[in-house]
């Protein structure tokens, strides 16, 4: 039980860390208060919590689908927000830079409600066994510790590029999530029927099977899979387009008015 | 600049509504049962290139996900209750899949056999 529930806590956990690095050192470069961080934190666990207590009702809806609609409904609202993350952090505009902080907090906050929802039924359903309890919640609180670290070397190593990468990284990394959150959605949609079947594109699990490590990590930071189908694949290019693109017109923006003003001058 | 974004929401709608809901009367049911941390039965046949709506049932009071890097599926079925999981059309093979939650002993595999089931 100890180094499942140590994979399992770590999985969960990494994306979840891996996005709010991000979005911590997006913040930071643009000197906001990092504020919108706690309120994401305990929005997240609350809505965690509410969801893993709903989760077997939910599960019943709309024929057994429920589950799968929501998620899915949680991701494409986090490919929404990162699209306005994505314009208004490049624009110049001070009320759309006003209103990041509570982008970004929703969007921590949806994230960890979908992550974390399942650590707490996990490890709710762990309590059962009384046996298991202490190597799951070692096994689990190690696992935490693993993705939380990951999130801090991710948060680091991005602020250690040269300075005028930073930004451009950020902004290519949240597409990439993006572009996962639309793909993982077409997936689950495609699990109850609601999105039909299409063709396997490629298989790599040869290479690089989605259980071994370097396919965990990949997973999580760019949405790796070994057998993707064509509608998930046509997905993840429309989200990581609306992230890349939202940002690319709110830069454009930036600039001309930057433009305009000197040109006043 | 909204209109443009406007214009991939309305894609990515499209996108993922295309074909949709295809009849289920025609798809078969194959059922799974998740009793003691185990999946009945472990294997399970099912024909090629057909759509199948998978029926599981967690007989367990413990909570269990249903888990498949092969099909791609993964999905969470809380104690005592049962979910629907649609899997392929598949081409034949051996496609494992386990209980993520209790992997040691939550094991099986979907075997896709060339020939049609004799019906």
């Amino acid at each position: 039980m100890f180094l499942n529930s140590v994979v399992l806590i770590l999985q969960e956990i990494l994306e979840a860390a891996l996005l709010i690095s991000i979005l911590l050192v997006l913040s930071r470069q643009l000197q906001l208060s990092a504020r919108w961080f706690a309120t994401g934190m305990i929005l997240g666990g609350i809505g965690a919590f509410i969801l893993s207590v709903n989760l077997a009702t939910i599960s019943e809806w709309l024929d057994y689908a429920g589950q799968e609609i929501l998620i899915a409904g949680i991701m494409i609202a986090v490919l929404g927000l990162l699209t306005l993350i994505g314009l208004y952090s490049t624009s110049a505009l001070w009320a759309s830079r006003h209103s990041l902080p509570y982008l970004m907090s929703i969007c921590v906050a949806l994230a960890l409600s979908r992550e974390g929802a399942e650590i707490v039924i996990y490890l709710g359903g762990i309590l059962n066994h009384q046996e298991s309890v202490q190597p799951t919640f070692t096994g689990a609180g190690i696992g935490a510790g693993i993705g939380l670290s990951a999130g801090v070397l991710l948060y680091f190593g991005l602020l250690s590029l040269p300075a005028r990468w930073i930004f451009c990284t950020c902004i290519l990394l949240l597409a990439l999530i993006g572009g996962t959150m639309a793909s993982q959605a077409t997936l689950l949609l495609t699990q109850v029927d609601w999105v039909a079947y299409s063709p396997v594109l490629w298989d790599s699990s040869i290479w690089l099977p989605e259980d071994s490590i370097p396919g965990h990590l990949l997973y999580a930071l760019v949405g790796y899979e070994a057998t993707p189908s064509l509608f998930q694949a046509i997905a993840y290019g429309i989200g990581f387009l609306l992230v890349s693109i939202s940002a690319t017109l709110g830069y454009l923006n930036h600039f001309r008015s930057r433009r305009k003003n000197t040109g006043e001058k | 600049m909204s209109r443009s974004i406007g214009r991939f929401v309305m894609l990515l709608a499209f996108t993922l509504g295309i074909g949709s809901n295809t009849s289920f009367a025609d798809t078969p049911i194959v059922e799974l049962r998740i009793r003691n941390h185990l999946f009945f039965p472990d294997t399970l046949e099912v024909p090629a290139h057909t759509k199948i709506k998978l029926l599981v049932i967690n007989e367990d009071p413990t909570p269990e996900e249903f888990e498949s890097y092969e099909l791609n599926r993964e999905k969470v079925i809380l104690g005592h209750r049962k979910t629907v999981i649609f899997i392929g059309p598949l081409p034949p093979g051996e496609y494992p899949f386990f209980g993520e939650f209790y992997p040691k002993t939550a094991q099986g595999k979907i075997v896709v056999s060339a020939q049609q089931p004799s019906e």
